[in-house]
């Protein structure tokens, strides 16, 4: 009966009717395969722990989240970057989105988003196409707004003090970069 | 010290204090009309000395112009007097409350309710710090209060939309207020002329100066 129904939990594998899915005798039913091929995010993630202290600049090709001290450029231009509460970072980011929580004494440059949380604190110039200011945040500084491109546009975010951004397409060439140092691994000591 | 530190210290002794609810009041601004009929599609550098508010960098973020935010009354509280002459904020502190490079030049100046919050003899010097950092036709959006009293700190002002500012008091207690008359805004602030200015039913006076 048609009432019936909506009591099948969605995806509930017994009320999927039977001739969508050819019936495999011993596989597993669907969400198992599709976990299977997906790498968990977590792996993509690197992590600067609270007690790891870096002197010098950072560079890599995957995402981070900073909850120590970082002296030095965070140069991930292609990834996200995430200054968590316990993060203090003084020197310039470079981020796709970048979002800060913690502390940041320098520039904040963001391809796509800057957000700056309710506990975050920015002492420098903010420049993204995006800027989220959270009520309660500290910020001095300066923020750049371009406006929003194409698809496809810049992917070289201007100097915070130049007056006009470059506006040419330019497509970065992936150059060898070092793999990023996992800190919480190998203690990590950045190249000055 | 750090600004963050004394930034912070600050935000600790606002919360210490027993919690004031109040309600956030909207008023019509004509003048912050007039403001943005006259900057409509153009790309500006404008500099706001009021507090950090995440709406008003989105409303700006419209005009896809350069945004500096300062915060005054913050600056000026956590200064350290220097316990010579007569203790006012003098030009050095306003040099390093506005460390921009020498050729930064705003077109805006929303200086919201701040003006108030200074001796005269400070805003004659912060005036003049302004005039090097403005050119000709550059506007400045101010809100002088003819009340006796105006709150401790200032407001927040959140831009509701071209015409509307949410003020949002921040303490219930207060302090006496300048009460500048027209002739001495414009007489402190040399190099600015009145615009236009509105003096609105809450006793307000709203004002946009431009620089001569």
């Amino acid at each position: 009966m048609a009432w019936k129904k909506p009591d099948d939990p969605p995806g509930y594998p017994h009320s999927e009717p039977a001739a969508t899915v050819p019936p495999r005798p011993t596989a597993a039913p669907a969400p198992a395969p599709v976990a299977a091929h997906e790498p968990p995010k977590r792996s993509d993630r690197a992590t600067i722990g609270p007690s790891i202290y870096i002197k010098g600049d950072l560079s890599g090709e995957e995402d981070l989240v900073i909850e120590g001290r970082v002296e030095g450029k965070v140069d991930l231009k292609q990834n996200n970057v995430t200054i968590g509460k316990n993060g203090k970072v003084q020197a310039d980011v470079f981020g796709r989105v970048v979002t800060v929580e913690g502390e940041v004494n320098g520039n904040v440059i963001a391809r796509e988003q800057a957000i700056l949380r309710q506990s975050g604190a920015i002492r420098g110039n903010i420049s993204a196409p995006r800027v989220v200011l959270e009520d309660g945040s500290r910020f001095k500084g300066s923020i750049d707004m371009e406006p929003p491109r194409e698809a496809g546009g810049s992917t070289t975010p201007a100097p915070i003090r130049q007056a006009e951004p470059p506006r040419e397409a330019v497509r970065e060439t992936p150059k060898a970069v070092p793999e990023i140092t996992r800190p919480e691994v190998a203690g990590v000591k950045a190249t000055a | 010290m750090s600004w963050f530190a004394t930034r912070s210290a600050g935000v600790r002794k606002e919360t210490s204090r027993p919690p004031t609810v109040v309600e956030p009041d909207v008023h019509r601004s004509l003048a912050l009309a007039a403001l943005f009929d006259e900057i409509r599609g153009r790309k500006m550098t404008v500099l706001d000395l009021g507090s950090a508010v995440g709406s008003n960098v989105d409303f700006f973020s419209q005009f896809g112009c350069k945004l500096y935010i300062e915060d005054l009354y913050a600056a000026l509280a956590t200064r350290v007097p220097s316990g010579e002459g007569d203790d006012l904020a003098g030009p050095e502190f306003f040099t390093e409350f506005l460390a921009v490079p020498d050729d930064t030049r705003f077109d805006v100046v929303l200086a919201w309710d701040r003006f108030n919050y200074l001796h005269r003899k400070e805003l004659a010097r912060f005036g003049e710090k302004l005039r090097r950092h403005t050119q000709p036709g550059a506007l400045v959006f101010a809100l002088i209060s003819y009340h006796k009293q105006i709150p401790a700190q200032p407001h927040r002002f959140r831009i509701q939309d071209e015409e509307n500012l949410v003020y949002e008091r921040r303490t219930a207690s207060e302090r006496p207020s300048p009460r500048l008359a027209p002739s001495e805004v414009t007489g402190l602030l040399k190099g600015f002329r009145v615009d236009r200015s509105f003096l609105l039913r809450h006793g307000i006076q709203e004002y946009l100066l431009v620089r001569e």
